[in-house]
């Protein structure tokens, strides 16, 4: 491989391992050490890769850092590890090489406790001051004072100097529990600093503690609009770990399903996104379409918004002829409704003025932040999972990507917009299609055990990349399930654009993004 | 022997006019605000395919007054840490700007409380008062909010009485004068509205729509923004005050136009005042209508709009109207 | 300048024709508990237990205990007694703590003899949270009658 070879030749002392993409979902799998991890991220940023996930798994014997750099343009993906001392553990940050690091970092550092040296901003992301322990370490390992006192660092009330406005956890502008302390000036912003962890349930250790079975309940709690999205992104990984076949039918279903999860989530997105902006009329209209759907999904799944339809092998139970021809209405009526979206939004001039030329992200944004989804199609990169790594039915069904150029608000409005009549279009192809035959594969075990590895999997939830991270010691119970979220990254790049802007602006980006709280904090 | 007419002798036949007008002005205030909560509710849940207020009474009628016992009923809270005084004064000093105003509004030929020759200044500097008590009540409240709530509407509402001025004026010079009847007496020949005065007209109705705080000019309250704006700390019967003075603001502003544009209580048939409330009520289902079609504009671009579009246009129409009326 | 504002009045006059049209439409909700519209067949309320093929009298139960083991939020508690001179175990008690319970279904597709179901009881409401420890063999003898 090319990037092997380079890799070789920038640091002699490594050695890349080529992996059975099929089996672990990349390519290359490399060991770094403390000494050489930053220039590895260095050579990695000035090859175009973002950084894809970075998480900890606890071997007890020792701690391991994964890093996921991936490539926006093809399909490559490298696995770097980063074996540390479980005693006072400690690794150099990347965080001022990848931005997104950032929030890794932290995150890691609360669950595990491994220090980041140089990293400027090491206080709770998602916990409070009340933990003794280290949540997701394997033994009991208490929290130092003095790692307690850098954790609870962070005090904004306390600073005498500066106008500082909390947006949220309870404003009508953050959809959810999101915490945003704003410093201001006047009606501009100087600092915006995301706060979150109020809807922290811990789904990762959850995982730790359930077979891959009683797992299924937890997927669609983390994106309760994509509910089936992330039910799937859980079924298809674990299918991939255990090397199961799903029957054709199932596929294409999943497909169907999960596409009319996308338009239903984004159409919540819009009527939110409007509200954000002060029109709250589109909001129940799309809450009209979106119940449709809910009705289409819930006579198939049994559920309106936490579906866990999909099953290890197939699916929970077939679809039906009814089924078909609610989806096909659907389409129809869905169609129709955009022209008068366009009339009552689109083209409305006090909405252009509003979401015009605000936000702009350029181009490093993808690379710094590993942003995705619209988000990162709205600046003209056609990167989505369905295209770039499919899954499902995806690769037999042609479908376009809808890209901006912009990257700003209105660009990313348009791209979701866009994405509803693909989708639409997906939907139409994948019933014509839509084989006979049976929904589950047969022999599933009771009781799953796949074999020992892991595996870095992803699916393009309706807010972009989510990537699975499953390490398996053989037993039913996952060893460490590592779940990179979308919104996530997404939100990261929110401190770099609201600065300076002013709050309106501010909060009609932070609906742009179509955040979803209990994703972010799983 | 105390009847009617002694006690009218007593405290002679002008005072005893103002007197019951201001008792009636009440009633009309508090009446209005009640029916236009209801009108406001159905109006937004029709247009969204919603059926609004249904359960008490017919058609919900009967809402708007348990929401008011609810308000009047419910404990008033007070924040720790206000300014007591201006906390205190900014719902009473909201209240009394939109009960003057009533005065000198002509209902009809004769029902009026008082014609005062000067009518609109009396109307215009009051309701300029208003914004005082946003500021008192942003103020007093010791809320981030309520602060950009307060200062956002202060900004707003001198940048929106100047054309709101400007357009009142070419109409005072055609009716040659400022009192209220005179003017709707002017307009037996017809509407002001379609005697060149439509973009006085327009102007004037976005103006008003601005200085009632109403969509999409609704800034000092902006709720995905501010939470609830200036009122964020206040709780009920104060919050009913300024949601009754933000109705009765709603109405006076569509009062004026009326008069001025519409031919106030001028039309055939009906009597007076029915037509008066016809052309006013019309126009205040036309702010509802702003309020549940559009978005909300940013502060900067509704300063922009005002100094750069309003009121040079507003400028140009005055300039225009004096000129031909000198010729 | 003045196109701008023209083309912008037109898009504003365009926005407000949608919600006029929308203002006299029909509306599109149920006037809920007036109306009430149909539960799907397949909607997840909480589980119940299903009666035998042979013997309607008695639950398909056999009180293994796979619903118990494999639900992920322990909500259940299979709780049999084995009689004198039977051989089987029989079922007495059924406890679903349906607080904590996710519907999931795990527990109806585990069970060997499909002795679980979905009910379409879709709006449980109780002051009381004791109410919702539901005992299925109760509610499955009260269906019974």
């Amino acid at each position: 491989m090319e990037i092997s070879t380079k890799i070789k030749e920038s640091f002699p002392s490594l050695e890349p391992k080529e992996c059975p993409y099929e089996q672990n979902g990349y390519h290359l799998s490399i060991e770094a050490t403390k000494s050489n991890i930053v220039d590895i991220a260095r050579f990695f940023i000035k090859e175009d890769f973002y950084l894809a996930d970075l998480c900890c798994v606890d071997y007890i014997d020792y701690l391991e850092l994964v890093y996921f750099f991936s490539k926006h343009d093809k399909l490559l993906r490298i696995k770097v590890t980063l074996k540390i001392d479980p005693e006072k553990p400690s690794a150099p940050t990347i965080s001022h090489i990848y931005n997104i690091a950032h929030w890794f970092e932290r995150e890691i550092h609360e669950f595990f406790g491994v220090l980041f040296d140089g990293h400027p901003f090491m206080v709770y992301l998602f916990l409070h001051d009340q933990i003794d322990f280290y949540p997701l370490r394997k033994k009991q390992v208490p929290v130092p004072d003095e790692d307690k006192r850098l954790l609870n660092s962070f005090k904004p009330e306390e600073q005498e100097d500066g106008f500082f406005l909390n947006l949220g956890p309870q404003h009508p502008s953050t959809h959810g529990v999101l915490r945003v302390v704003v410093k201001m000036n006047g009606e501009y912003i100087l600092e915006a600093i995301p706060v979150l962890g109020y809807l922290h349930r811990m789904h990762e250790k959850m995982a730790e503690n359930r077979t891959y079975q009683q797992f299924y309940p937890n997927a669609a709690r983390m994106d309760y609009l994509g509910a089936l999205n992330f039910n799937l992104g859980y079924v298809t990984t674990v299918e991939k770990l255990c090397g199961i076949e799903v029957p054709e039918r199932a596929q294409y279903i999943r497909t169907i399903t999960c596409e009319l999860n996308r338009i239903s989530s984004h159409l919540l997105w819009l009527g939110a996104f409007l509200a954000d902006l002060g029109g709250l009329t589109p909001f129940l209209y799309t809450f009209d379409d979106r119940e449709q759907i809910l009705d289409i999904l819930e006579a198939v799944t049994g559920s309106r918004l936490t579906y866990s339809y999909f099953r290890f092998g197939g699916l929970f139970n077939d679809v039906d002829d009814n089924f078909v021809d609610g989806v096909k209405k659907f389409i129809n009526r869905l169609r129709s409704r955009f022209s008068m979206y366009d009339r009552l939004v689109t083209g409305n001039v006090i909405f252009i003025n509003r979401v015009k030329d605000i936000g702009v992200m350029d181009r490093s944004y993808p690379i710094r932040y590993g942003c995705s989804g619209p988000v990162i199609r709205s600046i003209g990169i056609p990167f989505d999972m369905r295209k770039h790594e499919p899954y499902a039915a995806y690769d037999r069904i042609d479908f376009k990507i809808a890209t901006g150029t912009n990257a700003d608000n209105m660009d990313r409005y348009l791209v979701r917009i866009q994405e509803m009549e693909n989708s639409l279009d997906i939907i139409e192809k994948a019933l014509k299609e839509l084989p006979t035959g049976p929904i589950k594969a047969d022999k599933i075990p009771k009781k799953l055990k796949p074999p020992k590895g892991d595996i870095y999997h992803t699916i393009e939830s309706p807010r972009g990349e989510l990537g699975i991270y499953i390490v398996s010691d053989e037993s039913d119970v996952p060893y460490r399930m590592r779940w990179r979220v979308p919104s996530y990254s997404n939100l990261m790049t929110f401190p770099e654009l609201a600065k300076g802007t002013l709050i309106a602006d501010a909060i009609a980006t932070l609906g742009s993004y179509d955040l979803v709280i209990p994703e972010i904090d799983r | 022997m105390c009847t009617l007419d002694n006690i009218i002798q007593i405290i002679g036949k002008e005072v005893a006019r103002l007197i019951l007008g201001l008792i009636g002005v009440l009633v009309v205030v508090v009446v209005n605000a009640l029916v236009l909560t209801w009108v406001e509710r159905k109006v937004s849940g029709h247009m969204q395919r919603r059926i609004g207020p249904k359960e008490v009474g017919p058609y919900g009628l009967i809402q708007p007054f348990a929401d008011g016992l609810k308000l009047l009923a419910k404990e008033l809270l007070t924040p720790a840490n206000v300014d007591k005084p201006l906390y205190y004064l900014a719902p009473v000093i909201v209240f009394i700007p939109v009960l003057v105003s009533f005065i000198v509004i002509p209902f009809d030929g004769f029902l009026q409380v008082k014609d005062i020759n000067v009518g609109i200044l009396v109307i215009l500097a009051f309701s300029s008062l208003s914004v005082l008590s946003i500021l008192i009540a942003g103020w007093g409240s010791n809320n981030k909010y309520s602060l950009i709530g307060a200062t956002r509407s202060v900004a707003q509402n001198i940048a929106y009485e100047i054309p709101l001025l400007l357009t009142l004026l070419p109409v005072v010079f055609m009716a040659n004068s400022l009192s209220l009847r005179d003017i709707v007496e002017a307009q037996r020949e017809g509407w002001f509205v379609w005697r060149w005065q439509f973009f006085a007209f327009l102007i004037y109705f976005i103006a008003a729509t601005a200085e009632t705080n109403r969509t999409p000019f609704d800034l000092p309250e902006a709720e995905s923004e501010l939470v609830a704006g200036f009122h964020t700390e206040f709780s009920g019967m104060r919050f009913a005050l300024f949601f009754l003075a933000e109705y009765t603001n709603i109405f006076i502003a569509s009062a004026i136009a009326t008069t001025f544009f519409l031919g106030g209580y001028l039309g055939p048939v009906l009597p007076g005042v029915v037509w008066f409330f016809i052309k006013t009520y019309f126009l205040v289902f036309v702010i509802m209508w702003f309020r549940w079609t559009f978005p909300r504009v940013r502060f900067d671009q509704l300063l922009n709009f005002s100094w750069k579009i309003l009121i040079p246009v507003a400028f140009a129409n005055l300039i225009v109207t004096g000129g031909i009326l000198k010729l | 300048m003045v196109k701008e504002v023209i083309t912008g009045a037109i898009s504003l006059l365009k926005g407000m024709g949608v919600t006029i049209k929308a203002f006299f439409s029909p509306v599109v909700t149920v006037q809920y508990p007036r109306e009430t519209i149909n539960i799907t067949p397949r909607f997840r309320g909480h589980t119940k237990l299903v009666a035998d093929d042979e013997n309607p009298d008695k639950t398909r139960c056999i009180v293994c205990g796979m619903c118990e083991r494999n639900c992920p939020s322990n909500s259940i508690q299979v709780i049999g007694e084995k009689k004198e001179g039977e051989k089987k175990k029989i079922l007495t008690k059924y406890i679903l703590n349906f607080t904590t319970c996710s519907q999931c279904g795990i527990c109806v597709e585990s069970c060997p003899t499909d002795a679980l179901a979905f009910s379409g009881d879709y709006n449980p409401a109780s002051f009381n949270k004791e109410t919702f420890y539901y005992d299925l063999v109760a509610e499955f003898e009260k269906r019974k009658k």
